[in-house]
């Protein structure tokens, strides 16, 4: 690659405290991103996907400071966002915005769209009154609403309009680069396509760079140059979109995509259920993060924290899959393959533990 | 006969502002033994059919019209006419219930073994020893983890998937003729959603419980379903068994759901098909077909003026569309075939892009 990358999201760490007893004393930390390294490049798009509590909302808002991460560094543009003072920090927010899932709860019901868009001119200082006008009118344009909105309050709209409101309100800033997180989930399926479209468009005309985040996998194909995929707050694969889909290494990330329903039965992939649930991230495994969940582990899964094996820009975190593409001599496809057929066959053990209580019922 | 049968239902909310057909003269029958899903999107009026059932619609809404027959022994019983104490006796015992947000739905100050076992001793003139030895068993049937530990644990020590596990375990303690499953797996992530959906099917085979499936996932009910029931605006539009209804969709909205979902695996070209506009709120249903402000097939002044009826167009399936059948490439201002990717617009031929037959 010639072109120096957008974002850099090194080793990022952003640990939250867990207080207990009287005097409020740390007792633990919640390790919502614990060591998660990637990075964008200009008018580039990574879709960011997991389950819930995996992390991936908190690296959206760790890289813009939202919160405060505890490890790693975020540089954007090469500038390090972590060592920024308020004032270089409150420049770079204009560059880089976010969208929120919830349509509903982000945005203010007391003040009107145009206090609401024009709140951040004014913190930034963009303008006199009437380029701010202008500026505001042509975000509403972009985002397919009318100039009439600016005197309306969020209750009159839809989820769908209020997404909208939320695009106009980070795109009137002119930023270069903007967080989604979820910003389709809370909204209708028909409406979910217009939003999903409107997005890519908006990313064209204006050369904007996304961190798509979303647990909807097909979208986030759909959207995304590269996936990466978290598992417990660290990265288990990240690769282009259609490799990734195409040839998933990580047994997670293969458990995953064949949880998704479908409804075209010539897509159906071979179900794999993962048994049990997703550990609390105050007390993490040791050794792999998923081995308790995986199929496939073995006894250095349960020891060693599996380092990264990269091939073609293919990046996964797995024992297995190291061997695999060893073995294969780095045919990412046969090494896919050998994978999910080793997974099939681990999950179609008869599971009838719930057979004997059956019978009982019936009797 | 059905063992549920739903006749010209009419619940209507009676609010300051005038009142509000949620439901709307909606027709239904799930079989011994088989999963009804009843899709669409927000305020479509699916889950207020599933409240009709129990009557447990609140107020300011009221069970206007219809019937709602369930069989019994030497013929049916209407659950809109039958006394209060009657009623009872149907909600979780030969009816169960799962909701969406299990945590909402679980008492916090009980045990989930004191909650299943309230269930039982509600049903049925048992011991409470033999009321908590049950909710162990219905423990262990749903694959709780531990299940002698879970018994005396509160919901708030339990996980979303667990929780939707013991709401499970609840439901069918008293071995339920129905199951009703309103987006039972909407709050969990897919890996678990997974794991919810294989337990109900599993069961759902073993015991011979019927399953009406509430969900907006049209992927879950392609997964789960025998027959399908598209809801849009109070009214379904479209009716058919689930293979049939994926492989050739007969309504324009259920057409658009279909295309607005970027396939897996395969590489799109251009913006997604969308429907324009947005879902109505009851309050404002448009006239004649209430899809018609946002259908690409709408012909004009006739979709605006005529309701269409639910009429037979294929064998076993039925929509409510005037042109169903006939539908051809999608003209009018609403665009071109443009908004539905279901179909390949290669040239002028409409072409459907999942093969028939669908299995």
């Amino acid at each position: 690659m010639t072109t120096q990358p957008l974002l850099v999201v090194e080793n990022l760490q952003t640990h939250f405290p867990v207080r207990r007893g009287l005097l409020r004393r740390v007792s633990g930390s919640v390790q919502a991103v614990d060591g998660v390294s990637f990075s964008i490049a200009k008018r580039r798009t990574l879709g960011l996907v997991g389950e819930s509590g995996c992390g991936k909302t908190t690296v959206g808002r760790s890289i813009l400071r939202l919160v405060e991460p505890t490890g790693g560094d975020v540089r954007f543009a090469g500038a390090s966002v972590r060592g920024m003072n308020a004032r270089d920090l409150r420049a770079l927010r204009r560059r880089m915005q976010i969208v929120f899932q919830d349509p509903y709860g982000s945005l203010n019901p007391r003040m009107t769209v145009r206090g609401i868009l024009e709140e951040g001119l004014v913190i930034h200082r963009m303008g006199d009154a009437r380029d701010r006008l202008a500026r505001m009118r042509r975000a509403l344009d972009r985002t397919g609403l009318t100039a009439a909105t600016l005197e309306r309050y969020p209750h009159e709209f839809s989820g769908g309009q209020r997404q909208r409101i939320a695009i106009a309100r980070a795109l009137v800033l002119e930023p270069e680069f903007l967080v989604l997180d979820e910003p389709i989930s809370a909204l209708d399926v028909s409406i979910q396509a217009q939003v999903v479209n409107l997005l890519v468009e908006l990313r064209e005309e204006l050369g904007l760079t996304y961190l798509f985040i979303s647990h909807d996998l097909s979208v986030v194909e759909y959207v995304s140059d590269d996936v990466a995929v978290m598992y417990l707050g660290r990265l288990v694969e990240r690769a282009d979109a259609a490799a990734l889909y195409r040839a998933p290494l990580h047994p997670y990330t293969l458990a995953l995509f064949s949880a998704v329903p479908t409804i075209d039965p010539a897509r159906r992939r071979r179900r794999i259920v993962l048994t049990g649930d997703v550990p609390s991230p105050s007390r993490p495994p040791r050794g792999c993060r998923f081995h308790p969940r995986c199929p496939l582990a073995e006894s250095v899964c349960r020891e060693v924290d599996p380092p990264a094996t990269t091939l073609d820009g293919h990046l996964v975190h797995c024992h297995v899959a190291a061997r695999e593409l060893e073995r294969s001599a780095g045919d990412v496809r046969a090494a896919a393959a050998s994978i999910a057929e080793a997974m099939a066959a681990a999950s179609a053990k008869p599971a009838s533990d719930a057979a004997a209580a059956s019978g009982t019922l019936k009797a | 006969m059905p063992l549920l049968e739903i006749n010209n239902l009419v619940t209507a909310f009676h609010t300051p502002a005038g009142r509000v057909p949620a439901v709307d003269g909606v027709s239904l029958s799930i079989e011994r033994g088989k999963t009804l899903g009843l899709v669409g999107e927000s305020g479509c009026g699916k889950s207020v059919t599933a409240m009709s059932i129990l009557r447990l619609v609140a107020s300011p809404g009221v069970i206007e019209s219809g019937e709602i027959l369930l069989a019994r022994e030497g013929g049916s019983v209407d659950l809109t006419q039958l006394p209060e104490p009657e009623l009872r006796k149907v909600r979780g015992g030969r009816i169960g219930m799962i909701f969406q947000e299990p945590m909402t739905s679980l008492n916090p100050v009980f045990t989930i073994g004191d909650q299943i076992a309230e269930a039982v001793l509600l049903h049925r003139a048992v011991p409470r020893a033999a009321a908590r030895a049950r909710a162990l068993e219905m423990l262990k049937l749903v694959r709780l983890a531990d299940p002698e530990q879970r018994l005396d644990e509160y919901p708030h020590q339990l996980s979303g998937g667990m929780r939707q596990r013991v709401m499970i375990a609840m439901a069918l303690a008293c071995e339920p003729d129905l199951v009703i499953a309103d987006e039972p797996t909407t709050a969990l992530d897919v890996t678990i959603q997974a794991q919810i959906l294989e337990l109900l099917s599993d069961l759902r085979r073993r015991l011979q419980t019927s399953l009406l499936l509430i969900t907006h996932d049209l992927g879950v009910v392609a997964e789960t379903c025998d027959e399908v029931a598209v809801m849009y605006a109070g009214r379904i539009v479209e009716r058919a068994p689930a293979a049939e209804l994926f492989a050739n969709p007969q309504h324009p909205y259920t057409i658009g759901l279909l295309a607005a979902r970027p396939a897996t695996g395969v590489r799109h070209e251009g913006p997604l098909r969308t429907i324009p506009g947005m879902v109505p709120l009851p309050q404002n249903f448009p006239a004649g077909c209430r899809f018609h402000p946002r259908c690409a097939y709408a012909r004009l002044p006739h979709c605006a003026g005529d309701v269409p009826p639910l009429r037979d167009i294929r064998p076993q399936h039925q929509a409510r569309c005037h042109y169903a059948g006939e539908l051809g490439p999608a003209t009018g201002e609403k665009g071109d075939a443009a908004h539905f990717p279901h179909f390949s617009n290669a040239g002028n031929e409409l072409r459907p892009l999942f093969p028939e037959g669908g299995s």
